[in-house]
């Protein structure tokens, strides 16, 4: 075995501390020139008493020589008094006076019988011996056995730490002794001086360890929600669509009415649709209103009421994008897309919110059929890297035939994300768009979201804390 | 949508053939409904809302005939030689009309009158909107005296159902359940009555039938009413609730119609129940030109028989179609197109992606937001998102500006619509305000402005710096910054008013166009928001940016 050297012995040498000289031990150690030991030293040291002691004598030394000195043979307690030691110390100088014979107790008295005197002053020169040669503190890696007892009797503090050890190995005796390793200057960072002055040249520029962790550093971000809708939108538009906008508060007309849902209807209750507080009359179009009415009432037959009609709301859906995008575009061959905000009655939990965003979409033309709809939510779900798409028949007041589509959710199973249809007649006529067929959906895309971000409570989707925002990473789904 | 349950057992009594689970499941899924649990012998299930012939196990039972080919549908519905009479006698003014129906030759028990309640409390709830616009009662027919009457009464005095003593109807309306939550439908003086000719109370309608004529497992022949506001939706719902009816004569009962004897004179049906249906031409190029799916005038029958339609005739490029009285949903072509494709098979229908044929584009105003997006992330800021509803008392700290305010709302938290970003970032803020360090927020959304007539959606976006170092200083920067990258032209002039302190805030003018304010938010609004540190803020309005001077360029 080589000389062990204390590391921080070594950093001192070399002028450092002995954290800065670490990584490189760690470095030589991979190298296999040094081995490195962790060790624990114990350190024991006299306590505040070990010295008093050394100085006034042990108690069992101090109490001799009183007894000694008695006349009578004093109680137990009379001593004790006497004798100014503490209760603890008397009571343990007390113990070793009658474990040698120094002293026996007979009816209360202590009685000073002189055997055994000499062997109790062999045993307290040992105890000197010992706490003098402690002095302050020695540090060892293994303890005596004596340790055990002073530090009973409150002489010593025993304390413990570990100390790194650096020892050379073979392999660096024989590289010295070869001559193999010669001083050069290292350099860990490189600096404007370091090259302008040359001192690079015959340095060393110290290798990087790539095994140590580093720090990470969040970017400032876009909301990982917002970007998965633009990136929607990026999808929708490679499909042909263009983008359209509508208000948010819209008249009952154009959420309900246009689209053949009678004013009886349940989905217009109070606890489907949010309603604007006020006195606030809308306006429309006259010949929307009109065409409105007449259809209404030839087909489902009841007093329609415009006033009804009329009345503001916050949009339940999209749809009235649409509805007036046909509406100032009338007949031709287009395709939009909508996707913003709607508003629905609802309590915040996991699953429910009362604001949530839906992807609205028409195709409009002469020729566009039912078969188209079904191709554009395979095709959609394509893209969007969803998977299969199955349909089942739905129903909702202003598509015929009307259609939902699923996909296979890696949780849930089969679940409903596709709802759509093609426009029906009463509802093409109340915009008057003529002798075409629309194709239409409103995807409620947060559910989508939800699956693409992986996220599990809905409410996370529209979260304001910046560390969550920060440490979100970006889907695969949205980065294709 | 309506919650069904029915019996597998009853069921099979309908349809008259055996069934199994996995034919009905699939069944139901052809007829829209949702299965939501299966248990034993029951069977509980969503019905679609337009489906209303579904919302119990008669009418099921009937499509399942159908459907598994056990019979093919009829073009009329059984009806019977006599006719019976109402009579409508000085009806209350607010709901004057009243029809009636019965149904003879029935055979009932528990789980058939169970199913029967059940249709009828589904449509009060959806179709009738909670008895406001249709009520319905079922009685049996050999207990009263013919014929009925329908009148209006100042009171009156009956055993109602499911009591043991008499009540007068004001007792009615004050003591039971019933009575109570219906009694806004009524007006005092002038109390709906359905009588017999001997003056015996059949029911307090819109509110409680009587004890002593309810129907039995012992009743063969009902009679069915309906009383109302609107003739035809009446119309519609009793036809529902007799074909129901019929179907527990399991083959044998019949319709026997009934005269409306006075009553007010634009009443559109002298005769009731109304079981002409409706005759439609489906077309093969309709089929195509809606479905993209060609098919032949052979199959177009064998697929409708299976849906309940029958096929009165058959022409060279088509077929002749009716609609029995109790398919509501059915309304033009499109709708019986639906159904062919439906039995069809809608996994099996061709499909096709209609190839990009035109150009394709994102909004102006999403394509500035993208671009202020960009900058406001290389300045360093974080995006967040908050909702555009919004607590009221939020808005009124930060805005003196009228908004709009919902009338239902469901928490006050969401009761407003927003009336400017700024509001919304204050909030981003102090979700982040426990953060170590400086919080740099911003946001762009949508905001609504009331005006006389409707509500203005407007883009906006909001930026936030919270933290000891900042001042209006860092605010002008990031304005400045965001004005220079665009290309714009930018000065600022002071600005006093809510939220910020003053001396200490800025209206924006990019182009000399004023778009927008920063500032440092008041202390007293910080206080009130429950911020501890110190927030400097700013709006831009970016579709007066885009509008007023990008698009103006």
């Amino acid at each position: 075995m080589g000389r062990r050297a204390e590391a921080s012995r070594l950093a001192e040498a070399v002028g450092r501390r002995q954290s800065d000289i670490m990584r490189d031990l760690v470095e030589l150690e991979s190298k296999n020139l040094v081995k490195v030991f962790r060790v624990k030293i114990w350190h024991v040291c006299l306590s505040p008493d070990g010295r008093r002691y050394l100085k006034e004598g042990l108690p069992e030394e101090r109490l001799l020589k009183i007894v000694e000195a008695q006349k009578e043979f004093p109680s137990v307690k009379e001593l004790a008094k006497a004798c100014g030691l503490s209760r603890n110390e008397f009571a343990a100088a007390f113990g070793r006076l009658r474990k040698y014979g120094v002293v026996k107790v007979v009816s209360g008295k202590v009685i000073y019988s002189g055997d055994g005197v000499e062997k109790l002053l062999s045993d307290i020169r040992r105890t000197r011996e010992l706490l003098e040669n402690i002095s302050e503190c020695i540090h060892v890696r293994e303890l005596p056995e004596w340790v055990a007892e002073l530090k009973r009797r409150g002489m010593i503090e025993v304390a413990e730490s570990r100390v790194i050890e650096v020892e050379a190995t073979e392999t660096l005796r024989e590289l010295l002794e070869a001559g193999r390793i010669s001083e050069a200057p290292l350099i860990t960072r490189i600096t404007s001086e370091v090259i302008v002055s040359g001192k690079w040249k015959g340095a060393v520029l110290k290798e990087f360890d790539l095994s140590i962790d580093v720090p990470v550093k969040y970017p400032s971000r876009k909301h990982p929600y917002v970007e998965f809708l633009n990136h929607v939108r990026e999808v929708v538009e490679s499909m042909g669509f263009v983008e359209a906008k509508g208000p948010h508060v819209e008249t009952a007309l154009w959420n309900f009415d246009v689209l053949f849902v009678p004013q009886y209807h349940p989905a217009r209750r109070e606890s489907d649709v949010y309603f604007v507080a006020g006195e606030t009359v809308g306006v429309a179009p006259s010949d929307v209103l009109e065409r409105t009415r007449e259809v209404h009432e030839r087909v489902w037959k009841y007093r329609w009421d415009p006033r009804e009609a009329l009345k503001l709301v916050l949009r339940t859906h999209t749809t009235p994008v649409s509805m007036r995008t046909i509406y100032s575009r009338k007949e031709g061959e287009y395709r939009v897309y909508s996707l913003d905000r709607v508003f629905r009655p609802d309590t915040p939990d996991p699953t429910h919110l009362m604001e949530f965003h839906q992807l609205e979409g028409i195709i409009v033309g002469k020729h566009v059929t039912f078969k188209h709809l079904l191709g554009f939510f395979k095709e959609f779900a394509k893209r969007l890297g969803l998977g299969e798409v199955r349909f089942r028949p739905a129903y909702f007041p202003f598509t015929e035939p009307s259609v939902e589509g699923y996909i296979k959710h890696p949780r849930l199973g089969w679940i409903e994300v596709f709802p759509g249809g093609m426009f029906r007649p009463e509802v093409l006529y109340a915009v008057g768009l003529k002798d075409h067929n629309v194709a239409a959906w409103g995807i409620g895309i947060d559910r989508i979201a939800m699956m693409v971000l992986n996220i599990n409570d809905i409410r996370d989707l529209y979260t304001n804390d910046v560390d969550i925002i920060k440490s979100t990473p970006l889907p695969r789904e949205v980065m294709r | 949508m309506p919650i069904v349950e029915v019996s597998f057992t009853d069921l099979q009594r309908l349809a008259r053939r055996s069934i199994n689970s996995e034919d009905l499941l699939k069944a139901l899924e052809l007829m829209k409904g949702e299965v939501e649990e299966v248990s034993g012998d029951s069977i509980v299930f969503e019905a679609s809302h337009d489906r209303p012939d579904l919302f119990s196990a008669e009418g099921l039972g009937r499509a399942l005939r159908y459907l598994l080919g056990v019979e093919e549908p009829l073009s009329t519905s059984p009806v019977s030689e006599d006719t019976a009479e109402l009579r409508v006698v000085n009806p209350p003014r607010y709901r004057p009309y009243a029809y009636i129906s019965i149904v003879k030759g029935v055979e009932l028990d528990d789980e058939a009158i169970r199913q029967l309640f059940q249709l009828q409390e589904k449509l009060h709830a959806t179709y009738c909107r909670d008895r406001a616009l249709v009520s319905i009662g079922l009685y049996d027919l050999d207990k009263v005296k013919p014929p009925i009457i329908y009148t209006s009464v100042s009171d009156g005095r009956y055993v109602p159902l499911g009591y043991s003593e008499e009540m007068s109807l004001k007792e009615i309306l004050e003591k039971t359940e019933k009575g109570v939550k219906y009694a806004h439908l009524v007006k005092e003086g002038e109390y709906p009555l359905l009588t017999d000719s001997e003056g015996q109370v059949l029911s307090f309608p819109p509110i409680l039938n009587a004890e002593w004529n309810k129907v039995t497992p012992e009743t063969k022949n009902v009679i069915i009413d309906v009383t109302g506001t609107e003739p035809h939706l009446m119309m519609r719902v009793l036809n529902i609730v007799t074909h129901a009816v019929l179907e527990r004569g399991y083959g044998k009962a019949l319709i026997m119609k009934a005269k409306v004897i006075g009553g007010v004179p634009d009443n559109p049906y002298p005769t009731t129940p109304h079981l002409e249906g409706k005759l439609f031409s489906v077309h093969v190029e309709d089929v195509e030109s809606l479905l993209g799916l060609r098919v032949s005038t052979e199959d177009i029958p064998v697929l409708l028989k299976r849906m309940g339609y029958a096929v009165t005739s058959i022409t060279s490029d088509g077929v002749k179609v009716w609609v029995p009285p109790y398919r509501v949903d059915v309304h033009g072509v499109v709708d019986i197109i639906e159904d062919l494709a439906i039995s069809y098979g809608y996994n099996e229908l061709p499909t096709e992606t209609l190839p990009p044929t035109h150009f394709s584009g994102r909004s102006s105003i999403e394509r500035l937001t993208r671009t202020i997006r960009d900058i406001m992330v290389g300045l360093g800021f974080n995006e967040v998102v908050n909702f555009m509803l919004i607590d009221p008392d939020i808005l009124k700290l930060v805005t003196d500006e009228p908004f709009v305010t919902v009338a239902n709302p469901k928490m006050k938290t969401y009761s407003a619509l927003r009336n400017c970003m700024l509001a919304s970032i204050l909030i981003a803020g102090k979700v982040n305000s426990e953060k170590m360090g400086e919080v740099e927020v911003f946001e762009v959304g949508d905001y609504v402005i009331p005006k006389q007539h409707d509500a203005e959606s407007v883009r906006g976006m909001a930026f936030l710096l919270m933290g000891d170092k900042y001042t209006l200083t860092d605010g002008l920067v990031t304005a400045k910054s965001v004005a220079l990258t665009l290309g714009l032209k930018y000065r600022f002039e002071p600005y006093e008013g809510k939220p910020y302190i003053r001396g200490r805030a800025a209206k924006v003018f990019l182009n000399d166009v004023e778009v927008g304010r920063v500032g440092e938010v008041h202390p007293e609004v910080l206080v009130e928001l429950g911020l501890t540190k110190p927030v400097v803020a700013g709006e831009f309005n970016l579709t007066k940016i885009l509008r007023e001077i990008i698009e103006r360029k």
